[in-house]
């Protein structure tokens, strides 16, 4: 191959235009939707102006969404046998297996249930509990996401599956650090984080410095320190012309930035925990979009049962459950009742770190006054 | 002086243990992602390992492929001894995929990969193991026959996310397929996809209604939402019908609106919408539809400045302008993501300061009269920055520490 191919691949392939990659029945429906049914809680028919019908059944993953090619080979042949040939992934890494009649839609959720796979996800269930790679593939994760989502979705299955019944929609995030890749507009987000300010090997975070203090005279900031939100990271030239660092534990938020560009960024792992933050959500229902806040700053992260995790996840979801009206998400139930209700419910300790906050205005489109 | 013994972070080191440990998590109800990792070539014992020590095995690795310079990372473990090797994968617009283009990318997995494959990353793109060794040649495979390409990583134009949109949606405001194709695909986004020249991450979403799967107002740099002007359209007949077949309580609906904006006219059986109030939760349409739906004339909302990492903690997005088409607002964003790289050469932007740290450094008003040349609309909200995390003494961790055994005590009946 010549040089001058292989330059070709800065102008990226992308898999434009969209049309090509939808299966023949999605295709000839575009824009044609106009109506759609329920059926169960994990099956939707959407009804087109032609007459076609879609049913779409949503399955759960495995935590990380991660799957063995032998077994979406195998959700493959059956969107091909018994589907219309199409699966559709979900941006919380669900699977959508696309068909044409109720008949085979529950035909294909009994055999997608026999490989041990789960049907729901829609209405007011639990619609996903989303987690990142954290010690799967990830160099700055604190505690493990995968496996704690794994334990929470076996003892939550049944709200997934719609056996118990929610007042509302209930998405669930994971995250192994503090830069939270989950996003804050889930109702329940779970944070891995230190628990305080990070340690360093001195020897090893030398590889984050410059090797000499020169570069700190010209006015050089090395990125461990730069990258501080709240200038807790000193950097200093050493008498003997290296360079040094130090963590100002007051100043210190725990946001892991360094540790996100400097391998060599520790902590004590004993101390390694979760914070539970709640309350967010995208959608413009109810009181509009709303970030997530935190009301736990820290419970232990123990494998492999993570016990404290999951009864804190279980013990909000009841106290949800038993005062939200139909319809409410956590966030909208928070928001009607006040933070500081909520806390006295769960007799929540109350430090600088889990402050009751009450949010002013509105979120989202609604910013924009009556459009 | 006492001197601590500390076990190696190796993963010969710690793996056995955490072999045992992992297979905790193959029971249970719900799929196991280890048992799914087991069916493939991933080096698991890295991942047991570090469950094991409690502590990512992983450290940053190294990697170069010809002329792609984003869309791939490269790790290894502190040891030194695994690396490991993943593509991002642009998916097509609204992830719905023919079974014919899985199994192509099903066979790259196998042929250059490790048989694992994760469904969508958080950044939204697949995520494909790859074998170092033959990672040039994958590259021209996933171009050439999958007919797709290594993603985004980096400071860059990252995964850009559309919803469903008409393709499988009846609320779908405007097409946001066509419309996520078109950004991916203008002369500057594209140009600038193939390098990492930002300070940070950019990201966009389009999400076509208010219900806003995409989660536009929040994590993207630009949010594209769909909505529509004044009140949901009533079909009064179709409504009546509704009502009788005891489908729909129009005084439930009223009472429910989160605009009060619904009025219930007993007498004439009729419903009334004020569009001056309507703050289009979609509340209405969605217990009611098709008898209610989104009004005629339609629109896109544009929040700005998003974001969830960056330096100063995740940000909601600010309202920037309501438009008829995406079109009208790729000059602005050319303009913002100009401007946001001359003030890193200025030094007011750091590396790591995302779209919305820099409005936040300018200020908001400034951008967008200034940067942007337009009028503010709206007024955007405060929130204290979103972030997760504390710095706590030994007894504020006793304190949360007794707090959760109780809570366990009450949910299990203690910790056995």
């Amino acid at each position: 191959m010549t040089a001058d191919k292989v330059a070709e691949r800065l102008k990226k392939k992308l898999p434009v235009p969209y049309i090509e990659w939808l299966p023949e029945k999605v295709r000839r429906n575009v824009g044609k939707w106009v109506d759609r049914k329920y059926h169960g809680y994990g099956i939707i028919e959407h009804i087109s102006a032609s007459g076609d019908r879609i049913f779409t059944v949503k399955v759960g993953t495995p935590p990380n969404f991660r799957l063995s090619t032998d077994t979406l080979k195998r959700f493959v042949d059956i969107a091909d046998t018994l589907g219309i040939g199409g699966i559709k992934i979900t941006r919380n890494g669900n699977l959508e297996i696309l068909t044409d009649s109720l008949d085979k839609a529950l035909k294909i959720k009994e055999e997608v249930e026999k490989m041990g796979f789960p049907v729901g996800g829609w209405g007011p269930t639990l619609w996903s509990v989303n987690s990142c790679t954290a010690f799967l593939t990830c160099t700055t994760a604190v505690v493990d996401a995968p496996s704690i989502t794994k334990v929470l979705y076996d003892h939550l299955k049944p709200y997934f599956t719609g056996e118990v019944k929610l007042p509302a929609k209930l998405r669930i995030n994971v995250s192994g650090c503090p830069s939270a890749c989950g996003g804050f507009t889930t109702d329940i987000n779970i944070v891995g984080h230190y628990g305080d300010a990070p340690t360093y090997d001195p020897e090893k975070v030398k590889l984050c410095l410059p090797k000499s203090a020169k570069a700190l005279e010209m006015g050089h900031v090395p990125e461990v320190a730069e990258v501080c939100p709240t200038g807790a990271i000193k950097v200093f030239g050493k008498p003997d012309g290296t360079v040094g660092l130090e963590v100002i534990r007051p100043k210190c938020i725990a946001c892991g930035r360094c540790r996100d560009v400097c391998d060599w960024i520790d902590f004590d792992q004993s101390k390694a925990g979760v914070a539970i933050l709640i309350g967010g959500k995208a959608s413009n229902t109810g009181k509009g979009p709303l970030p997530s806040i935190q009301v736990i700053p820290w419970i232990p992260a123990i494998p492999p049962d993570y016990k404290e995790i999951v009864a804190v996840v279980k013990k909000i979801i009841d106290v949800w459950r038993e005062n939200a009206r139909e319809g409410e998400r956590i966030g909208d139930w928070v928001a009607r009742i006040g933070m500081e209700q909520f806390y006295k419910m769960l007799n929540i300790p109350v430090t600088k770190w889990n402050k009751p906050v009450a949010l002013t205005g509105e979120f989202g489109i609604r910013q924009f006054g009556p459009i | 002086m006492e001197v601590k013994q500390q076990r190696p972070l190796t993963v010969e080191e710690w793996a056995a243990e955490g072999m045992e440990l992992l297979k905790y998590y193959e029971k249970g109800p719900w799929p196991s992602h280890v048992s799914e990792l087991k069916k493939t070539k991933y080096p698991i014992e890295a991942y047991a390992a570090g469950l094991a020590a409690r502590k990512t095995m992983w450290a940053a690795g190294s990697a170069k492929i010809r002329y792609v310079y984003t869309g791939f990372i490269a790790r290894r473990t502190r040891d030194g001894k695994i690396s490991e090797l993943h593509f991002r994968v642009w998916q097509p617009s609204g992830y719905l995929y023919t079974t014919e283009k899985l199994r192509k990318l099903i066979e790259f997995a196998e042929k250059y990969g490790l048989g694992l494959i994760e469904l969508a990353g958080q950044q939204g793109m697949m995520i494909i193991s790859v074998r170092p060794e033959v990672a040039d040649e994958a590259v021209d495979y996933l171009r050439d026959v999958v007919g797709t390409d290594v993603g985004a990583t980096g400071d860059t134009i990252r995964e850009i996310a559309a919803c469903v949109g008409p393709a499988l949606c009846e609320y779908a405001l405007y097409d946001t397929l066509e419309a996520r194709d078109k950004f991916l695909t203008h002369p500057k986004i594209y140009e600038w996809m193939s390098n990492q020249l930002f300070p940070f991450k950019f990201k966009a979403k389009f999400s076509g209604c208010p219900f806003d799967c995409t989660r536009a107002v929040h994590r993207a740099d630009f949010g594209f939402i769909g909505v529509w002007e004044g009140a949901p359209e009533v079909d009064q007949e179709l409504l009546g019908k509704k009502i009788e077949a005891g489908e729909v309580d129009p005084e439930k609906l009223a009472a429910n609106c989160p605009s009060g904006a619904i009025t219930w006219d007993k007498e004439k059986k009729e419903l009334r919408i004020d569009g001056t109030r309507c703050k289009k939760s979609m509340h209405c349409i969605r217990a009611a539809f098709p008898a209610i739906k989104p009004g005629k004339n339609r629109k896109i909302a544009i929040v700005v400045g998003g974001h969830v990492k960056g330096r100063f903690g995740g940000k909601m997005g600010k309202p920037l302008a309501v438009v008829n088409s995406v079109e009208e607002a790729m000059d602005w964003v050319v303009k913002t993501v100009e401007s946001w790289m001359e003030h890193m050469e200025k030094g007011v932007v750091k590396h790591k300061d995302r779209i919305g740290d820099f409005i936040m450094k300018v200020g908001f008003k400034k951008y967008v009269n200034e940067i942007l040349g337009l009028k503010e609309v709206g007024k955007s909200s405060l929130h204290p920055s979103l972030r997760a995390g504390a710095v706590l003494d030994d007894e504020e961790r006793k304190m949360y520490a007794a707090w959760a055994s109780k809570i366990v005590e009450e949910v299990f009946g203690g910790r056995a």
